[in-house]
């Protein structure tokens, strides 16, 4: 992809704890294009977060071994020295984090929080900044901002303190937006704003998003390129449509299953048995094969790489494409199949 | 949980329908007392946790209960188990009149009402063993037995290995916890468990696991569930039968298939419409209705239906986006039968097969 803004090639991430070392991310490659919108979509502990983390030089590397290749308009941010990081952060790269509960000094306004990220990159004036920030926190819908930009970070709600977040993300204009599980904390109501948001800023400003989230729907709902990561390794890759109505990994299938469909109140849901493997000692081949209902020979001593098998997307499977209907088409059936 | 069966109250195995509901919940009241002052303490305002609310559980069934937070469920689940005493109104469990019940009468009672919490990392004592955790309610009870093969019992029955009776709660992953939750709630063989978000801090996968297993144990003892969540795709997963609440008031109950697929009160809609559909409907191009504001702060409620500064529909009716109806803006709309047991508190329901507009400036 040409226009590619950020490019992960090989992406490794490990940590040195007491207990061992910790293969938190191993070997993952994926690209962000310019008004494109990624949802990066796995359970706690597949790496999501770190995968993140890592990109924007926010992990200790005291503690951590971090290998691959992270191009960031060309540039490898991993050899990148701290300075040159500290420009791109915030003015190249925006991040929303997950809780706005925390994420917000309790003692400044937030305006001033604003203020302190405007003046970190540019030299403008105070009043200058102040006024961008409340032409930022204008953007993201906050009513009456001349207000709440003095507003302490208790005297709002918890969808205002997101949209502080990512006014925050944004007031640098960044070329890329990552969003760490921004409606998590959030009322359903409350989402359907925050994503909306989102979009409607994706498009005015023509940026590229990440959103990382556990939930299915919320990604569906408002990404066109899906990746679904499992123990560190992203397990498929494609667009909205493939990986949702066409999905080929036996992880996404179970996923897909495990959420209660409407209207079909009376069937049960299937889970996924077994629970996510330690990333310590995790199974080798493929890192899902001990949960998998569909593994055969080889599957626990060959890893399977990040390839198109004939689906027209990616994904970390052995199992032959047709194999993969046939079993995908078997477990719909089944499905719809189940007696009240 | 068989639903046909569930439906019309009667419960798959165990006691038999008396014709009265488990649990008669009538114009329950919670307040919370705002106090300024050091010394002359005074009352300065109050939380209007709960207001008003009425509701029946029947036996076997499973009650959902969903809403935005603070609106009040979970201090209705806390009012039902009386572990909050209520400000004014009604709570009867199974024939005993319980809203003013000291502790030591609520004390037998204690055992057909068990709690499931949200928490699984927070609700379980980090230096007691598994065994010690689920043999509790054993101790305080004073229940006579083995309590080691009935605590394995109980492991096996929520699907954990009864060999790790001795292991502590750090040992086991989320999912796990929270089937030693489980087992704890179920170790006195309530009638009633009260699930608070039991899924709710759970991986989708895990989820299902303990979904099902609720579903199973539900089965197998007849037990009665009130569900609390804010994901409304497991609630109607789960219920028989839906309570949607806004500002410590119900706006609607009905069954689950009813209220989801036809939902009167235009806060459910606008709340159903705002869940995420997946990709499935998303095709389809079911609209979104985005409500505008937040919740208001229950110390000061609006005055007459506490959704009208929000509604759209009262937006529509107006015609105007600050106008909204007087009797809306005045008058507190009552719980009204809408047939087939749904019943909506609103002056201007959805009619069936309506859909919520946006207001039109939007």
């Amino acid at each position: 992809m040409s226009d590619a803004l950020l490019e992960v090639r090989d992406l490794s991430v490990r940590f040195d704890t007491p207990d061992g070392v910790v293969k938190a991310v191993d070997g993952l490659s994926f690209t962000v294009g310019r008004g494109e919108s990624l949802g990066v979509v796995g359970e706690s502990g597949s790496g999501k977060s770190v995968t993140f983390m890592a990109i924007m030089g926010l992990l200790n590397r005291a503690y951590t071994d971090i290998e691959g290749e992270v191009l960031f308009k060309g540039d490898d941010l991993l050899t990148l020295p701290q300075s040159d990081l500290r420009a791109i952060r915030g003015e190249g790269i925006g991040m929303v984090f997950q809780d706005p509960m925390t994420s917000l000094h309790p003692l400044y306004r937030v305006g001033a929080q604003i203020v302190e990220a405007i003046r970190a990159h540019r030299e403008v004036p105070k009043t200058e900044a102040w006024k961008e920030a409340v032409e930022i926190l204008r953007l993201v819908g906050i009513p009456s901002p001349e207000e709440r930009v003095r507003s302490y970070p208790h005297e709002l709600s918890g969808g205002m303190r997101q949209r502080v977040m990512i006014a925050m993300g944004l007031v640098l204009k960044p070329d890329l937006l990552i969003a760490d599980e921004p409606t998590t904390a959030l009322d359903v109501t409350v989402q359907a704003q925050i994503l909306d948001l989102i979009e409607a800023l994706k498009q005015e400003l023509n940026i590229g998003v990440v959103l990382i989230s556990h939930s299915l729907g919320v990604i569906a709902d408002v990404c066109q390129r899906v990746m679904v990561m499992y123990a560190g390794r992203a397990v498929e890759l494609g667009s909205r449509d493939e990986v949702f109505l066409n999905p080929v990994h036996p992880y996404t299938w179970g996923l897909l299953e495990s959420i209660p469909q409407g209207g079909a109140q009376s069937h049960r849901l299937i889970p996924i048995e077994g629970s996510p493997p330690s990333l310590i000692t995790p199974p080798a081949g493929c890192r899902f094969h001990p949960r998998c209902p569909h593994r055969f020979e080889p599957c626990d001593v060959e890893r399977p790489a990040l390839a198109d098998r004939g689906s027209g997307h990616l994904d970390a499977c052995l199992m032959t494409s047709e194999a993969k209907a046939a079993a995908w088409a078997g477990r719909q059936a089944r499905r719809n199949a189940v007696p009240a | 949980m068989s639903t046909d069966e569930a439906q019309t109250g009667v419960p798959s195995a165990a006691p038999a329908v008396t014709g009265s509901p488990l649990v008669h919940v009538e114009h329950l009241v919670k307040e919370f007392p705002i106090r300024r002052g050091i010394i002359l303490q005074r009352q300065i305002g109050a939380v209007h946790a709960v207001e008003d609310v009425s509701f029946d559980i029947a036996t076997g069934e499973t009650l959902g209960l969903v809403g935005e937070s603070g609106c009040g469920k979970s201090t209705t689940a806390r009012l039902v188990a009386r572990l909050l005493e209520p400000t004014s109104g009604t709570i009867i469990f199974d024939g005993h009149d319980i809203s003013q019940a000291s502790s030591s009468e609520m004390r037998p009672l204690r055992r057909e009402v068990q709690m499931v919490f949200q928490d699984p990392y927070a609700s379980l004592n980090p230096r007691q063993s598994v065994g010690q955790i689920i043999s509790a309610p054993f101790r305080i009870h004073d229940i006579e037995g083995d309590h080691k093969t009935m605590v394995q019992d109980l492991m096996a029955r929520v699907g954990m290995n009864p060999e790790h009776y001795n292991r502590y709660p750090h040992e086991f992953s989320g999912g796990q916890r929270q089937r030693i939750g489980v087992a704890r709630a179920l170790a006195l063989r309530p009638k009633l468990i009260i699930c608070d978000e039991p899924v709710s801090a759970l991986d989708v996968s895990i989820q299902a696991q303990i979904v099902n297993l609720l579903e199973d144990l539900q089965e197998e003892f007849g037990l009665t569930y009130l569900f609390i969540s804010h994901d409304l795709g497991v609630v109607r997963h789960v219920s028989d039968r839906v309570a949607v609440m806004y500002l410590g008031r119900i706006v609607e109950v009905g069954t689950s298939e009813r209220l989801y697929n036809n939902p009167r009160h235009p806060y459910t809609a606008a709340l159903l419409s705002a869940v995420p559909k997946g990709h499935e409907e998303h095709a389809s191009g079911v609209d979104r209705i985005v409500l505008t504001g937040d919740v208001p702060s229950p110390v000061n409620p609006p005055p007459g239906c506490p959704f009208h500064p929000r509604c759209p529909k009262a937006r529509l009716i107006s015609g105007s986006e600050t106008e909204v109806p007087e009797q809306c803006r005045t008058a507190v709309p009552m719980l009204q039968p809408m047939g087939d047991g749904q019943e909506v508190a609103c002056w201007f329901p959805l009619e069936p097969g309506e859909k919520l507009q946006q207001a039109a400036t939007a």
